[in-house]
């Protein structure tokens, strides 16, 4: 049952028509029940999985609350014949206890996470230079495991800092873990941002009701109209590509990006529809990431849930700890103090004192960013993916005083349109080069991918490869002019910072259904059906 | 809160700290600046901010982040 089968449909239908008859006190059961019977009938053999992060993590936020609790009795109890030592003493052995439970659940639940994922692929690199046979552990990624693992992750900390107060109710808690429409492929969200709208009953409102209907029909017309044309093209070009001429392979780079964003956007498109029939409004995950005019830009317009989970629970943590913020004193006690006007090279800085400000966020950067890539999938490549994004922030941060300095020597008008499109074009290349990773075989194959483009008529192997595509005339009409539809929708928001949906609701009741009823004319008429296609599931269903 | 305010200014410059209220989620200050930030406020102030403080609403504004600051402070 995929998110874009007819049998989801009919399940959604059935939670929705159950979800709106039943008291409102009553409703969380239903999306709690829809969300297991989801589970179950899709992925019913690893379900202990889910079952166990809930329980851990249940257990560990009651835990870690019970710790704080005691501390602050007993701290109230001996406020009068404590003295400092003995409170802070006091202080620092439950915040160690409060360290340990913590620890224990996230690494059982990281442990599991990492095992299940990364086992075989090391267990196989290893064998490839020490005298082990590789050994496959046979399990295959349980649906959803990389986003409710972050997503239980993420409560427990916020309960760690006392930014949350844990859920007692487990089956409240089993809820926001679970969530059907979310399971898939997220977005990962944060308790304190979900967990009270799947709890509370809500009124059935036409809004709601409409406005989610559009945000399906427009993830399905990007998914099964434009990404799995698209994948189809990307598959020849990817098997065929050794006989192929080079600049194919940055074809097949751009082709990749539109497949990628349309079928990730039009998975979360859906998800989030399906949520807002119910009355509950998920993240956004996407913010038309091409329109970013920096690396760092397009982390904030792409895949953003994510990106807000590692920024949280990582790249913070890790940049603001005692041990970086000493690392950056340290450097910048190195600098010999100089009165600098603001508009020398470094911004008003020694090059050390600069240093000293910014080195441990490009570490942190670059730590995180590795977590990203090594979260995309078991192979070196996606470590490289990673790096390349981390080392561009981190290139980017370091040089941005002399960047600055540059542009302000050669007086290059940086508020014209000219400017912000090269900003874009920039940032588009550099993305497109990280893309290569995702596709190419490994790590050597995806570098070889990007240094072919300087060499667009060369070849890998002698013999012409004959590329059969399998796509009639037509079918590349219905990407270009879905592109089009998608990239003018974009272009609105991006300009506007409005919603189409809201734009859409302002205009005649008459005018809203031509469009709806368009919508879902193309879908049912343009959608790629049959054999060969249904089996496409969504890239990031696997994660 | 003046001094402050100046310190604020020698991180990042051309920006209304004094009345500016959506510093961060307007996209004037980012990710590298809050560490900044931190790093000012334990260098000068000796005040640590636990990541658990790092939120939009503890760096929208300067009297948010002076509020913030006091508040550790008392803690």
């Amino acid at each position: 049952m995929t998110l874009t089968s007819l049998s989801f449909f009919a399940f959604v239908f059935a939670t929705l028509v159950l979800y709106y008859i039943i008291p409102k006190k009553f409703r969380w059961i239903v999306l709690l029940a829809a969300s297991a019977a989801f589970y179950g009938i899709v992925c019913l053999k690893y379900m202990p999985f889910i079952v166990f992060t809930a329980i851990s993590t249940w257990l560990g936020a009651l835990w870690l609350d019970k710790v704080a609790n005691q501390r602050k009795a007993e701290l109230k109890e001996h406020k009068a014949d404590w003295d400092s030592d003995t409170k802070k003493a006091y202080k620092h052995k439950t915040l160690v206890n409060k360290r340990l439970i913590l620890a224990l659940v996230l690494v059982l639940n990281f442990g599991i996470l990492a095992v299940i994922k990364y086992f075989d692929y090391i267990s196989e690199w290893l064998s490839g230079f020490l005298p082990v046979p590789a050994i496959s552990l046979g399990i295959l990624l349980p649906l959803g495991i990389s986003f409710y693992t972050f997503q239980s992750m993420g409560y427990i900390v916020d309960v760690y800092w006392g930014k949350t107060a844990p859920e007692k109710n487990f089956a409240k808690f089993a809820l926001f873990v679970s969530f059907f429409p979310q399971i898939i492929q997220g977005p990962i969200a944060i308790y304190d941002d979900l967990a009270k709208q799947l709890y509370e009953g809500h009124d059935l409102q036409y809004e709601n009701i409409k406005n989610g209907f559009i945000l399906i029909l427009w993830g399905l017309f990007k998914k099964m109209v434009i990404a799995d044309r698209l994948i189809v093209i990307l598959n020849a070009i990817l098997d065929n590509r050794p006989g192929l001429y080079n600049f194919f392979g940055a074809i097949a780079i751009l082709v990749y990006a539109a497949q990628l964003y349309m079928d990730f956007s039009g998975g979360i498109d859906i998800s989030r529809g399906v949520a807002q029939m119910l009355g509950i409004n998920m993240a956004y995950n996407f913010k038309r990431p091409f329109f970013a005019r920096t690396v760092a830009d397009f982390w904030r317009r792409w895949h953003i849930s994510l990106c807000h989970w590692l920024r949280t629970y990582l790249f913070y943590p890790i940049a603001v700890s005692k041990a970086f913020l000493r690392f950056g004193k340290w450097i910048g006690s190195h600098a010999k103090k100089k009165d600098l006007p603001a508009d020398s090279v470094w911004g008003g800085f020694t090059f050390i004192e600069h240093a000293g400000r910014v080195v441990p966020g490009c570490i942190a950067t670059l730590l995180t960013f590795l977590i990203v890539g090594m979260w995309h999938g078991a192979n070196w490549k996606y470590a490289g993916y990673g790096l390349w994004n981390g080392i561009i922030i981190l290139v980017s941060m370091l040089l941005d005083p002399v960047f600055k300095y540059v542009i302000n020597k050669t007086k290059i008008r940086t508020q014209t349109f000219s400017w912000r499109l090269w900003q874009i074009f920039r940032t588009f290349v550099i993305t497109m080069v990280g893309f290569a990773f995702d596709i190419g075989n490994d790590m050597a194959d995806s570098a070889r991918m990007v240094l072919d483009c300087l060499n667009p008529l060369g070849r890998a192997a002698s013999v012409p490869a004959e590329l059969n595509i399998g796509l009639k005339i037509s079918d590349y009409a219905v990407i270009v002019v879905g592109l089009m539809i998608v990239f003018a929708v974009s272009l609105y928001q991006e300009r506007s910072q409005k919603s189409f949906r809201d734009t859409l609701g302002k205009q005649s009741i008459w005018f809203q259904w031509v469009i709806m009823l368009g919508l879902l004319l193309g879908v049912v008429i343009l959608g790629m059906y049959g054999p060969g296609v249904a089996a496409n599931e969504f890239v990031y269903m696997n994660f | 809160m003046e001094e402050f305010i100046e310190k604020l200014k020698l991180i990042k410059k051309g920006v209304d700290f004094e009345n500016e209220t959506e510093l961060f989620d307007g996209g004037f200050l980012d990710s590298f600046d809050v560490i900044q930030i931190i790093t000012m406020l334990d260098e000068d102030y000796e005040i640590t901010v636990p990541p658990s403080e790092i939120v939009p609403t503890n760096f929208n504004s300067a009297k948010a982040m002076f509020a913030m600051m006091q508040r550790l402070e008392d803690e």
